[in-house]
């Protein structure tokens, strides 16, 4: 037997294709309209209701003591990060490239890893606190960490939703990418709630939110979000 | 874009769209899981599998876009499940079904393309032989970007990686398919 020099591989051409599956055929013959999804609609519905539901629950929680005593630019400076932490890459996940169906999720992982490594570095060296902020350092962690997941619950469980069945390959990536998001809403909120100001709590625990709901979404989501 | 006007019909209610869309689908999808699993009746129930699952998702598709990837995606998807599920990879089947599917990737019958001379049969189960030796992730590389024909941003999107990784997977999946081709036999 002779061998090529360089393998050009034939063209593939199939042979008869195999019928539809009974079920299916069974579908077709009552087959019903359904709405494709819609993602900048889905996109807008997602973040007013996870920013709604995050500010809830700073509401219920209590608003940090120390809220009026901190430097206003850095405040507002932190929000604006941590939003755009959410939105960016939330945005990225929800609404694929123009006549694409799958979502964008190499740059959504892009992004929020990078986030996230900057939210714990941020918090280590940039944390600003006021006469009545607390200095507990990492030993308040659980109630930071519970509450930080618990406002990532909510968008987690939106995306999820909108994206179902759009994300047939790359699922664990996509949801770590989702679980990252949906964390930063979680450090937003404890921006705005959590008095401790020692730069290790805020790096390590607020930032860590992101890290741990990232984890925590590629563990369990994968098979979720690529069943049709 | 046929597939994308053929896929907001179907959306809307009208099942003849569908297996329009089938028709112009089911051809490529087949082609790519025959050269992936290397076994007739495991593409054709992975083929069957797949329409099944665009049925169900068919909601989350999105007006105007191209539906093709995706269903590549899915049906790349299911036959990882598949393999997982019959606990074999996508190895070499048994001799008897190579003739089959060389057969079929030469798009006719093997003896009479012989005796035709158009194809050389024995390059051509060479080649299959070696594809079935890549490393799945490597096979995948070569079977959609030097067999399929789709760029390498489209493989990559199918497959679930990222455009590097997948040109540095069809890089080394076509390397290692000339020396396997190089081999004596």
């Amino acid at each position: 037997m002779s061998t090529p020099a360089d393998p050009v591989l034939p063209p593939v051409e199939p042979g008869p294709i195999p019928p539809l599956p009974s079920g299916l055929e069974a579908e077709l013959a009552s087959l019903t309209p359904v709405a494709p999804r819609r993602p900048h609609r889905q996109l807008a519905a997602i973040l007013a209701v996870s920013l709604a539901w995050s500010l809830a629950l700073v509401g219920l929680l209590n608003v940090r003591r120390d809220l009026a005593e901190l430097p206003r630019l850095w405040l507002v400076a932190y929000v604006v990060a941590w939003l755009l932490g959410f939105a960016v890459p939330a945005f990225l996940l929800v609404v694929p490239r123009r006549g694409e169906v799958m979502p964008r999720w190499v740059a959504a992982a892009a992004i929020t890893g990078i986030a996230s490594v900057g939210f714990i570095v941020a918090g280590l060296g940039l944390a600003r606190s006021g006469p009545s902020s607390l200095h507990r350092g990492v030993s308040a962690w659980a109630g930071c960490l519970s509450s930080g997941l618990l406002a990532a619950v909510v968008p987690i469980a939106l995306v999820a939703l909108a994206i179902r069945g759009a994300v047939p390959t790359a699922s664990r990536a996509t949801a770590a990418a989702l679980g990252a998001c949906a964390g930063a809403l979680g450090g937003f909120m404890l921006h705005l709630h959590c008095p401790i100001a020692d730069g290790v709590h805020v790096g390590v625990i607020h930032g860590g939110v992101a890290v741990v709901a990232a984890g925590v979404a590629a563990l369990t989501m994968p098979r979720w979000l690529a069943a049709a | 874009m046929k597939a994308a006007e053929l896929m907001n019909r179907y959306c809307d209610g009208d099942a003849q769209a569908f297996r329009e869309l089938h028709m112009e689908v089911a051809p490529r999808l087949l082609a790519y899981l025959q050269a992936m699993a290397r076994s007739r009746a495991v593409a054709e129930d992975v083929l069957q599998q797949t329409f099944l699952k665009v049925h169900k998702a068919r909601g989350s598709y999105v007006r105007g876009a191209d539906p093709v990837p995706w269903m590549y995606a899915i049906a790349h998807r299911t036959f990882l499940d598949e393999v997982r599920r019959r606990k074999r990879a996508a190895a070499p089947t048994d001799d008897g079904e190579l003739p089959e599917v060389a057969a079929v990737i030469t798009g006719e019958n093997a003896v009479a393309a012989a005796e035709r001379r158009v194809v050389d049969v024995e390059l051509t189960k060479a080649a299959l032989a070696a594809l079935a030796e890549l490393p799945e992730a490597q096979r995948q590389a070569v079977v959609l970007t030097k067999l399929d024909g789709k760029s390498v941003a489209e493989a990559a999107e199918i497959a679930g990686t990222t455009p590097g990784a997948m040109k540095v997977r069809a890089h080394r999946g076509y390397a290692a398919l000339r020396r396997l081709l190089r081999r004596p036999a």
